[in-house]
């Protein structure tokens, strides 16, 4: 009898002051934390393949750089357009850093890059370019896509929201 | 008694040169965002448009754009300085290539940097099926430059904010 008090209690509470404002409380904190936090997205498109596919569910964490700077291999969201469209892509240079494609392989500053997480092989080919300062170069790890098709390239920090949180 | 009146009076006149200025300006900023409500309604084309439909709005050209609009994009070929004529050409030619179109605008931030000048930043979302079947979604961040002349609010500017340079 208690139990389906209790039960009932919490389906259906009264509403008290305390609840109105604890329930209130609850709703700004969400409002908050997945609104400019912790903001929830849908993967669209394949250019992250296979480390995160098409139609995936993931957050983006907006406080991932609020200590430390982006660095190579990181995973980011680059706002694209807006507050709602982002970009997932890794990043593969920094600023300062040159950049370059030689029959699918990437180089940087010369050195050929080990990438795991590149699994389809490209052929594509990109002249060497210098990372501007306060800048990092991105590409997605799908690279099957002819290079004219695949949206990458040298974006401002600035538009580096943040990384998925997973 | 009489101050008291006299004190009243001013917070009442001030109150008002508030709202007035509030409501003026509002309503400038109105006057900007239906422009871009009518720029979607003029690019965006319904199955079997009808061509006395599609003539009235190339027609109304004239109500959106000013005598020579500048435009920037990513693709070369598409930067430059256009007249009216020119664009309701291209317009009405670009326009033939799809069955379907739809374009929709987003996180419209609109300011008002000198007078009779307002900018615009928003996102584009345009989605449509060409003639021969092709899908079309494209999604980017504009900047527009819009410019009081007559007494109306017309694009002189428009720029697809290039997120990413290869």
């Amino acid at each position: 009898m208690a139990v389906n008090k209790k039960i009932r209690q919490f389906l259906f509470p009264s509403l008290t002051p305390k609840f109105l404002i604890r329930a209130s409380l609850v709703a700004l904190s969400a409002y908050l934390f997945f609104g400019y936090i912790c903001i929830p997205i849908r993967i669209k498109g394949a250019s992250m393949e296979p480390t995160y596919r098409n139609g995936e569910v993931n957050f983006c964490w907006r406080l991932r750089y609020i200590r430390s700077e982006p660095e190579r291999f990181d995973v980011v969201m680059v706002r694209f357009a807006g507050n709602r469209v982002m970009l997932l892509k890794r990043i593969v240079a920094v600023a300062g850093e040159t950049v370059e494609f030689r029959d699918g392989q990437l180089f940087v500053d010369g050195k050929e890059i080990n990438e795991p997480y590149v699994r389809y092989p490209c052929n594509w080919n990109l002249l060497p370019r210098r990372v501007e300062r306060n800048c990092v170069y991105v590409v997605g790890d799908n690279r099957s896509t002819p290079i004219e098709n695949h949206v990458f390239g040298q974006t401002s920090l600035k538009r580096v929201i943040g990384g998925p949180l997973w | 008694m009489v101050k008291i009146k006299h004190i009243i009076i001013a917070i009442l006149v001030v109150i008002v040169g508030i709202w007035a200025a509030f409501y003026f300006s509002q309503n400038e900023e109105k006057r900007v965002r239906k422009q871009f409500d009518i720029l979607s309604e003029w690019v965006s084309k319904d199955p079997g448009e009808k061509a006395l439909t599609m003539a009235h709005k190339i027609r109304s050209a004239g109500d959106l754009f000013a005598e020579e609009c500048e435009i920037k994009a990513p693709i070369d070929s598409l930067s430059g300085s256009y007249t009216l004529e020119e664009i309701s050409s291209y317009a009405a030619q670009a326009r033939l290539q799809f069955s379907k179109l739809s374009l929709h605008f987003y996180d419209l931030d609109i300011e008002f940097p000198d007078e009779g000048r307002a900018t615009g930043l928003l996102t584009a979302n345009l989605t449509g099926r060409s003639t021969s079947g092709e899908r079309v979604d494209e999604t980017h961040e504009l900047q527009c430059v819009l410019k009081k002349i007559d007494n109306k609010w017309l694009f002189t500017n428009l720029e697809v904010v290039e997120v990413l340079k290869k």
